[in-house]
């Protein structure tokens, strides 16, 4: 399991905890990092990039660290 | 990239105006509201000159009624005739007690030519025989005409009227003068309009002699040293109605608006217009102090509301369309924004709603188009398979 889809599933935890609604905050997610949340799979590559975007994007959106 | 919504910059486009327009509104009204004052006391100053033009002409008619029944008194000419000054001020004493009750305060009878002096003063008997260098004299003289005008003299400056006395052959025995102070009118004028006036003369034609004299004759203070180029006549006020600096040149024929000042809650304007003998000389200028304050404080009033108005006026048209850019711009963006973002976020099922056929409406049906291709594509992604 990549170290991206980790960080997917965990921001998926958060969203749930906090009852907050899925389609926004994932939309918000996907448009920050310009890849949407449902296309990160197991066998999606760690990008540092996109990894990079992700935990900023969670941080903001979520008070998330990742 | 500097990031100011649309929203804000409308805002703060439309408060300019608003300011602008408010501020534009309250030079407007203060413009008109000093122009109004400042034709306020030009009439004011027009008034005054009319009224004293009306009362000198009121009081020439009155005058000119009187030595006209005067002179053809045979008994008048008769005691004039024997030039016994006792018996024609014993005869004449009566009937200057009546015409100065009615405001005529001088009554001269002067000898014929060639001598033309005075004979007898009714009004200052103790005083005669002087031959008077007047333009009034001089022109009755010449003309053997009714001759009328303002003029300085021992008792004073006053409107005159000077008529030839004639016999019953035509020939003239002497001229009658009758003259009212002019220091009276200005309370006459009081009296009718309630501004207050005051009557100041040129140094340069009065002559200083002659001034005292006629205060010695008026019982009044020789104010002459008071102000070093004019001479204060008469006024019917105390306060501030005579602050001349002296320029009679400065004072224009029609007249000049010096200033409008406050005391207390009352607003005054001040003005002056020259005053002219009968030979044309500009001997003098009457002031006029005018109270304004209704007219003011209603002016004050309308413009306070003029200006409360506009600015709700504009206050309300700002909102009204910061609310209709609200309804029909800025929720249907936000609208388009939220079904995009949750499209991303896998909500394939939330579409757009076309409102209207307007702009934005064109761009939510484009918008909703876009979303179907873009759920098309996304149900053939072979991650998303099964999850919808």
């Amino acid at each position: 399991m990549s170290q991206i889809y980790d960080m997917r599933l965990k921001i998926e935890e958060k969203i749930k905890a906090d009852g907050l609604n899925a389609m926004d905050i994932k939309g918000k997610l996907g448009l920050k990092t310009g890849k949407m949340l449902a296309l990160i799979t197991p066998t999606t590559p760690d990008d540092p990039d996109l990894i990079s975007k992700l935990r900023d994007a969670a941080k903001e959106l979520l008070n998330l660290s990742l | 990239m500097k990031s100011t919504s649309i929203k804000t910059k409308v805002l703060v486009a439309l408060s300019i105006c608003l300011l602008l327009g408010v501020a534009g509104t309250m030079a407007l009204i203060r413009y008109s509201f000093e122009h109004n004052a400042r034709t306020l006391a030009m009439q004011s100053v027009n008034d005054s000159r009319k009224l004293f033009d009306i009362l000198t002409a009121r009081e020439v008619s009155k005058m000119t009624a009187v030595g006209v029944v005067l002179e053809e008194s045979a008994e008048l000419q008769k005691k004039f005739l024997e030039r016994d000054r006792g018996k024609l001020l014993d005869f004449c004493q009566p009937t200057y007690e009546r015409l100065k009750a009615q405001g005529i305060t001088n009554w001269v009878m002067h000898t014929p030519e060639p001598d033309v002096s005075v004979f007898l003063r009714v009004h200052n008997p103790s005083k005669y025989g002087d031959h008077l260098d007047r333009f009034l004299i001089k022109e009755v003289v010449r003309s053997h005409s009714v001759a009328t005008g303002s003029e300085l003299a021992k008792a004073g400056f006053a409107v005159r009227v000077i008529q030839p006395m004639k016999d019953v052959k035509g020939q003239v025995i002497g001229y009658l003068e009758f003259g009212e102070e002019l220091g009276q009118f200005i309370h006459t004028m009081k009296d009718q309009t309630g501004d207050n006036y005051g009557l100041l003369l040129n140094k340069k034609y009065v002559d200083r002699k002659l001034w005292t004299e006629s205060s010695a004759a008026w019982n009044r203070r020789d104010n002459w040293d008071d102000h070093p180029g004019y001479v204060v006549a008469d006024k019917t006020a105390a306060e501030r109605i005579i602050d001349f600096d002296g320029d009679f040149a400065g004072i224009s024929e029609s007249g000049n608006v010096l200033e409008r000042y406050r005391v207390g809650d009352a607003m005054y304007v001040r003005g002056v217009f020259p005053i002219r003998d009968a030979a044309g000389n500009p001997v003098g200028a009457m002031f006029v102090v005018r109270d304004i304050s209704d007219f003011y404080w209603s002016m004050r009033r309308t413009q306070t509301v003029l200006i409360a108005l506009t600015a709700l006026a504009l206050a309300l048209s700002t909102l009204l369309v910061l609310a209709i850019l609200q309804k029909l711009v800025f929720r249907r963006l936000d609208c388009i924004i939220t079904v995009a973002t949750r499209v991303v976020g896998g909500d394939y099922e939330t579409a757009i709603r076309t409102s209207s056929d307007d702009e934005i409406g064109q761009f939510e049906k484009l918008f909703e188009q876009f979303r179907r291709v873009f759920v098309d594509v996304m149900s053939n992604v072979p991650e998303l398979q099964g999850k919808r």
